[in-house]
């Protein structure tokens, strides 16, 4: 039992100097690594230095923060819909490259430039050199090529108009040229004039209060002074009977005058004469049917039932003003 | 104190479907039951097109041969002209606050003056009471008409 013991303990024993062994020699291959290692990574990290220095010298690095800015705005400015609507078009996109770089196209394009460089050169035209120069063969296949031109683009137009309609296109060039800044908006077409207001142009009209009639119209304009046709209890009277002089009136004057008009004098007679005398001192105009309906808020009906007879009159008359003049 | 103004009455005919026609119709109505006169507007013919619903609110005025619009009548003549002519007046109307015929119709029925249409005109132009706008007091002979002017001034435009 005893050996048995002392076996398996010497048994372990070894076991266990052979994993010493092991880590000794893993660690000194390490340290030999990294002794080895030490001046290469010194090597590299100078180059590395070096290089980054260089790049950021030509400007690489400026060039890409720029590079993920505008990565940036182009996100913000387009949505996915938007990039998958570009996917689809890619096909059309590289189509139209390819048919304008055709070398034939090619040469029109820098014919024309070519004129364009020496534009300082040309003669000033009038309409009469325009008509001459109609007669010039070349210049009549220019003319038909243009007139193809726009008779397409005119085509094209109405087909981009249509499909603006219901694609809300123009929004998405709003956000992109909120994003870019004002001053590329007008390159790329969004900046429009602003929208007029839209001021109670639905609203229905609304009768104006008492206080905010504006001036009498046209038609209405201040009574001349009239002569003084009678004088009644010490009180003058023109000759269509007015009161000559609208300062003199007073409450129990229009008392007695409406009843001579045959009118009773109640709540609803004396707001309309109220506001005939205070619009007349506000204008200096005496106010017409239209105006008192309109200062009143009362119906023309309700009108002639308060004073049957010639209401504005009669209610100028009550309120000691003069003869309101006006058609209407 | 009273000084009263003896009772008077108008029968004005409105014979004429021009803006300019039927507006002096229609104010001199207005003015007679402001100045407490009894009124009432007959219409007749052309001017039966004042109290048409569907007429009233696209009332226009001839230029061509009216001497007054200081335009030739070979121009006045032109397609449209009419039509611009009206709004122009239309919107001098406006600038003074005169109101609409459709509110002016309105206005004098509210303020007591009757309208009439007649008969013979509504015969002729195929118009049925439904098409004159509610104001219009009745559709009348000219038999009836003289009876209702009794005692009246008559003033024809």
């Amino acid at each position: 039992m005893d050996t048995h013991s002392n076996e398996a303990l010497l048994a372990r024993i070894d076991s266990l100097s052979a994993q010493v062994a092991y880590l000794v020699e893993r660690q000194r291959k390490q340290e030999e690594l990294f002794a080895e290692m030490t001046p290469i990574l010194r090597e590299v990290m100078a180059t590395a230095t070096t290089r980054l220095d260089d790049l950021e010298k030509k400007g690489y690095f400026a060039f890409g923060r720029e590079l993920v800015q505008v990565g940036d705005r182009i996100v913000t400015g387009f949505t996915p819909d938007d990039v998958r609507q570009l996917g689809d078009a890619i096909v059309g996109i590289l189509e139209t490259v390819r048919a304008v770089t055709q070398p034939e196209v090619l040469a029109v394009a820098s014919e024309a430039s070519e004129v364009l460089q020496n534009s300082d050169k040309v003669e000033p035209m009038g309409l009469l050199g325009m008509v001459r120069a109609t007669k010039n063969d070349d210049v009549q296949k220019g003319m038909a090529v243009m007139m193809d031109v726009m008779r397409h683009v005119g085509r094209a137009a109405e087909i981009v108009a249509k499909r603006r309609e219901r694609s809300p296109e123009d929004e998405k060039r709003a956000r992109l040229a909120k994003v870019i800044g004002p001053r590329k908006r007008a390159v790329l077409g969004t900046e429009r004039p602003a929208p007029r207001a839209q001021v109670a142009a639905a609203a229905p009209p609304v009768r104006p209060g008492a206080g905010d009639l504006g001036p009498p119209a046209g038609c209405a304009v201040p009574a001349k002074p009239a002569p003084v046709a009678a004088v009644i209890d010490g009180v003058a009277f023109t000759a269509d009977g007015h009161l000559a002089d609208a300062t003199v009136w007073s409450e129990d004057l229009a008392l007695r005058i409406a009843a001579a008009q045959g009118v009773v004098m109640a709540e609803a007679q004396w707001t309309v004469v109220r506001f005939a005398r205070a619009d007349f001192e506000q204008t200096g105009v005496s106010p017409n049917i239209r105006r008192i309906t309109q200062g009143t808020q009362l119906a023309t009906k309700d009108l002639y039932a308060l004073f049957p007879k010639a209401p504005a009159r009669t209610v100028a008359k009550i309120a000691g003003i003069p003869k309101p003049a006006g058609c209407i | 104190m009273n000084i009263a103004t003896p009772k008077r009455k108008v029968a004005i005919i409105c014979s004429h479907g021009g803006l300019d026609e039927v507006y002096p119709s229609l104010i001199l109505g207005n003015a007679a039951r402001q100045s407490g006169i009894e009124a009432f507007v007959f219409f007749t013919f052309w001017g039966l097109d004042a109290i048409t619903e569907s007429k009233v609110d696209h009332l226009h005025m001839n230029l061509a041969g009216n001497a007054s619009s200081n335009m030739p009548t070979v121009l006045a003549g032109l397609p449209g002209m009419e039509s611009l002519a009206a709004s122009m007046m239309k919107k001098q109307m406006t600038e003074l606050d005169l109101p609409s015929v459709r509110e002016m119709l309105q206005i004098l029925d509210e303020s007591g003056a009757e309208l009439y249409a007649c008969e013979l005109a509504m015969k002729m132009f195929k118009r049925k009471r439904e098409d004159l706008v509610a104001p219009v007091k009745d559709v009348i002979t000219a038999g009836d008409f003289y009876d209702l002017a009794e005692g009246a001034q008559i003033i024809f435009t």
